[in-house]
């Protein structure tokens, strides 16, 4: 499946939830991040049960005061 | 999840690496890298991390995340104060020459911030009487940038159509700002009628028992920061999406004014928090039956209370709050004497300025909160000489009832 992960073209194996993007993506402070789907922010609540479908734009952010950026989250 | 599940599990919980089930106070001011690189990558926002813990800690943490799961927002800003949540979100959307438009029944520390502190910088706020929602729309001008109203006016107790402001401000392509401290998320989620953003004092209900002074800052979602008229706001943070607003308030100006949360009164407000949904249950049943007694008794003039039958914003209530009516109440005794008389007489009750805290506290707010007021703007806020504000506590209500029997007999007495 193609994501659009932080702006770049990603290709994911199988299907996924959001908390298992952030897994896969290796995001860094997962509990921290806020999960932007498609222009909409995502409940907390809801990593665990939004399925990702084929050409969704996922955001991971953070506003901890280091800045607010978004391909930075990642590795 | 339920309100009070979320209370509970919301957010960060616990210690993973330990087991404790208490969120850790992390009591530091700032935190090691290893490396040079890594901590010039945290400032630069390449990673992410914390930095110092006046723009962010874990504790505060643990409560941003719950709390914006209780409001249902998308991310929270826990501040020092009540005060300084207000003044953080105000002064962020605010410049010299902007107009706010504000309930005119609400705390005097607010008031006081919108109409001396910030009329100072040439801000000008219009005060309008909440009961009459064509009163915001006559006050909108080009130049207003935001609507602030409480979900109960503290201390006129008036509720505002919040559907219908929100309608009017957004109408304006303005954010509607909705202080929920006298409500709480138990009672409302004024995301989910509209408002875009909820502020709190943590001080009173949540915080839950006179221990620690705190505020937050929730973004509900509802507000478009793109397209809205913060241009500056959406530029500044463009990366940061819908969490812009948010990030303009972490990365300017929270950080700026310095009024962050003591990890130690973050640990106060979680603890609070767990049991926020049992003990307002509690404040509205005794208040209610309170709020009853005295309508029924010969000696007092008036009482004030959303939450009882023929109250004016009885059916707003019931829309709004799901019937309850919240842990404040007022009352009026005819003269300023008998309400110092009572005041005097009350043995259980607490003479303090605070509000929901588990002991039941009295006031009189004419001479106390307001007391920098002039009548005319007391009368236009609706405090009156005679009025008495309780903020009805934990305690069993036959005691408390019992004390404000014989407080009003020896006030009252000849
Ligand atoms: C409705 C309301 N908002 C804000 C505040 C200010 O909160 P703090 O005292 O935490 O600064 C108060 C305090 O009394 C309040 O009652």
């Amino acid at each position: 499946m193609n994501l659009i992960v932080n702006g770049n073209e990603t290709n994911v194996d199988g299907e996924l939830t959001v908390n298992e993007l952030l897994t896969e993506q290796n995001v860094k402070m997962p509990e921290m991040v806020s999960v932007e789907l498609n222009g909409q922010i995502l409940r907390r609540s809801e990593f665990e049960s939004t399925k990702l479908n084929e050409g969704d734009a996922v955001e991971f952010l953070y506003f901890m005061g280091g800045g607010h950026a978004s391909e930075r989250a990642t590795d | 999840m339920n309100i009070s599940t979320l209370a509970i599990h919301g957010g960060l919980t616990g210690d993973g690496s330990s087991g404790a089930t208490a969120v850790p106070i992390v009591q530091t001011v700032s935190y090691a890298y290893d490396t040079a690189q890594e901590i010039a990558d945290v400032f630069a926002g390449k990673a992410p991390g914390y930095i110092y813990t006046r723009i962010a800690n874990p504790t505060t943490t643990a409560l941003e995340l719950r709390l914006a799961e209780l409001e249902d927002g998308i991310g929270c800003v826990a501040t020092s104060s009540g005060m300084a949540a207000i003044a953080s979100v105000v002064m962020g959307l605010v410049k010299t020459g902007d107009e706010i438009i504000a309930a005119s029944g609400m705390f005097a520390g607010t008031v006081s911030l919108f109409k001396s502190t910030l009329g100072r910088f040439a801000v000008k706020t219009t005060f309008v009487d909440s009961a009459d929602v064509k009163q915001f729309t006559k006050a909108i001008s080009g130049k207003t940038k935001l609507i602030f109203v409480e979900a109960i006016g503290n201390p006129r107790m008036d509720v505002p159509d919040i559907p219908a402001v929100a309608e009017i401000a957004h109408r304006a392509n303005i954010p509607l700002i909705v202080d929920n401290t006298v409500t709480t998320p138990v009672l409302i989620k004024p995301g989910r009628f509209g408002a875009d953003i909820v502020v709190h004092s943590t001080s009173k209900f949540i915080n839950g028992h006179g221990t620690a002074i705190g505020g937050a800052i929730i973004d509900t979602g509802n507000y478009n920061w793109k397209t809205g008229v913060f241009e500056d706001i959406s530029k500044s943070c463009e990366g940061a999406g819908r969490l812009a607003f948010l990030a303009h308030l972490r990365n300017l100006i929270y950080r700026d004014l310095g009024g962050c949360a003591a990890p130690m009164n973050s640990f106060l407000m979680l603890q609070g928090l767990e049991t926020l949904a049992g003990r307002m249950a509690k404040h509205c049943e005794s208040a209610e039956k309170l709020a009853q007694f005295l309508r029924g008794h010969p000696k007092v003039s008036w009482v004030n209370y959303p939450g009882l039958e023929d109250n004016e914003f009885h059916s707003r209530t019931a829309k709004l709050f799901d019937g309850r009516g919240g842990g404040l109440l007022t009352f009026g005794l005819g003269e300023r004497d008998k309400a110092f008389r009572f005041i005097d007489s009350v043995k259980l009750a607490k003479n303090l300025a605070n509000l929901g805290d588990t002991r039941t506290l009295v006031i009189h707010p004419c001479s106390t909160i307001f007391h920098e007021f002039s009548p005319y703007e007391q009368k236009q806020m609706a405090v009156t000489e005679d009025m008495v504000r309780v903020s009805v506590g934990l305690e069993d209500f036959e005691d408390i009832r019992d004390d404000f029997a014989q407080a009003i007999e020896t006030s009252c007495g000849d």
